[in-house]
């Protein structure tokens, strides 16, 4: 870029290493796809969840709560940093004051890079929070904060609160990688931060399609007659 | 390992359609909606295949062994996701027989998640299912 900076810009593919059905390396036997896991911080690999997180994580796999991931219901503000794992592309577009990233089936973030600039009031509370960047050398730094709480982290429906905030480390370690890391922090749902780290990698052929989520939308019916058949069961 | 989630059909014949690895791609976990423990093996004349959102959906008329006519709608992946790996809305004409396998929805209803497609001549497809036992 002319001011020095690494250019982001760009179509990527996350390598997202199953993280969309799991933060944690997760077998098949889950019933949810399997993944490598993408936890670095702790090194163990496990998300340091509080005792309460546990289980309403089980309860959201349930046949009465999967209806309740936003995402199938075609809200498309993703969260931090679902978007970015998600099995889904997506574009970057940097210049010298924003970031802008134009996911394919989610929602877009904005980005803008001043150091100087503050965060929103503590009232105002957002599906995908409050982002600011700052370069720390060819690292590009991002610091997001009110979140509304409301967002899955991905369909084994992992949780964050309205308390997260999240540091977003993209760092290009050459013309077609970028290493990815989020810290997030969240004193309400776990007992210390995590981080997890996935790889993007550029595709100069890549081209993003059209998604039109609600359109003729077979899956929610299905979604509301499996939960309403779960919720049935619940009470026999 | 989502890698290992995609699927490469080459068929022997000379409009074979060589199908990319992709991702899989769902909007919901299989666990609520779907039963691993109900797989089941469908075949049935295509009704229609749905490019619909979030997930595309093929619909296929199967004869039950009370002689009557049963409509069964299978999940696969996303349309883009189905797009990038070659499949088009011409693929499926209606009245094609497909053998499906997958797996029943948790409500017992004659709706399923298809993890693999095989067509007449012996194409299979992998349909996109978000089912970790899935076709590799």
């Amino acid at each position: 870029m002319p001011d020095g900076k690494p250019d982001l810009s760009g179509f990527y593919e996350s390598q997202g290493r199953g993280a969309n059905y799991g933060l944690e390396e997760h077998a098949g036997a889950t019933m949810l796809p399997p993944g490598q896991g993408i936890v670095v911080d702790p090194p163990d690999g496990k998300l340091p969840m509080q005792d309460w997180a546990r289980e309403e994580l089980k309860s959201r796999q349930t046949p009465a709560r999967g209806y309740d991931d936003p995402t199938a219901h075609c809200v498309m503000a993703a969260g931090v940093p679902r978007g970015f794992y998600v099995p889904s592309p997506f574009f970057i577009m940097q210049t010298p004051t924003h970031l802008v990233v134009l996911f394919e089936r989610m929602a877009w973030r904005q980005i803008p890079i001043d150091p100087k600039r503050r965060h929103l009031p503590d009232t105002v509370r957002l599906w995908q929070g409050d982002s600011i960047g700052r370069w720390e050398g060819d690292t590009l730094v991002v610091e997001s904060r009110n979140f509304n709480g409301k967002p899955w982290l991905n369909e084994a429906g992992e949780i964050t609160s309205h308390a997260l905030t999240v540091v977003e480390r993209f760092t290009p370690v050459n013309a077609n990688t970028i290493i990815y890391r989020a810290t997030l922090t969240d004193p309400l749902v776990y007992t210390r931060p995590f981080t997890v780290e996935v790889q993007f990698n550029r595709d100069e052929k890549g081209e993003m399609l059209e998604v039109a989520c609600h359109e003729d939308n077979q899956d929610l019916q299905h979604m509301k007659d499996v939960k309403d058949a779960g919720i049935g069961l619940e009470k026999k | 390992m989502q890698n290992i989630r995609g699927f490469i059909v080459c068929a022997a014949v000379a409009a074979a359609v060589c199908l990319a690895a992709a991702p899989a791609v769902a909007h919901h976990a299989f666990a609520a909606e779907f039963d691993a423990d109900k797989p089941i093996k469908i075949t049935g004349k295509v009704v229609e295949m749905r490019w619909s959102n979030p997930h595309a959906w093929i619909y296929l008329d199967v004869a039950a062994a009370n002689g009557k006519t049963e409509r069964w709608a299978f999940e696969t992946g996303a349309a883009n996701g189905l797009f990038r790996r070659g499949w088009r809305k011409e693929d499926l004409p209606a009245g094609t027989v497909l053998v499906i396998q997958g797996w029943q929805a948790r409500n017992g209803s004659n709706t399923a998640n298809a993890g693999s497609i095989t067509f007449p001549d012996g194409r299979r497809l992998f349909a996109g299912s978000s089912n970790p036992n899935a076709e590799k």
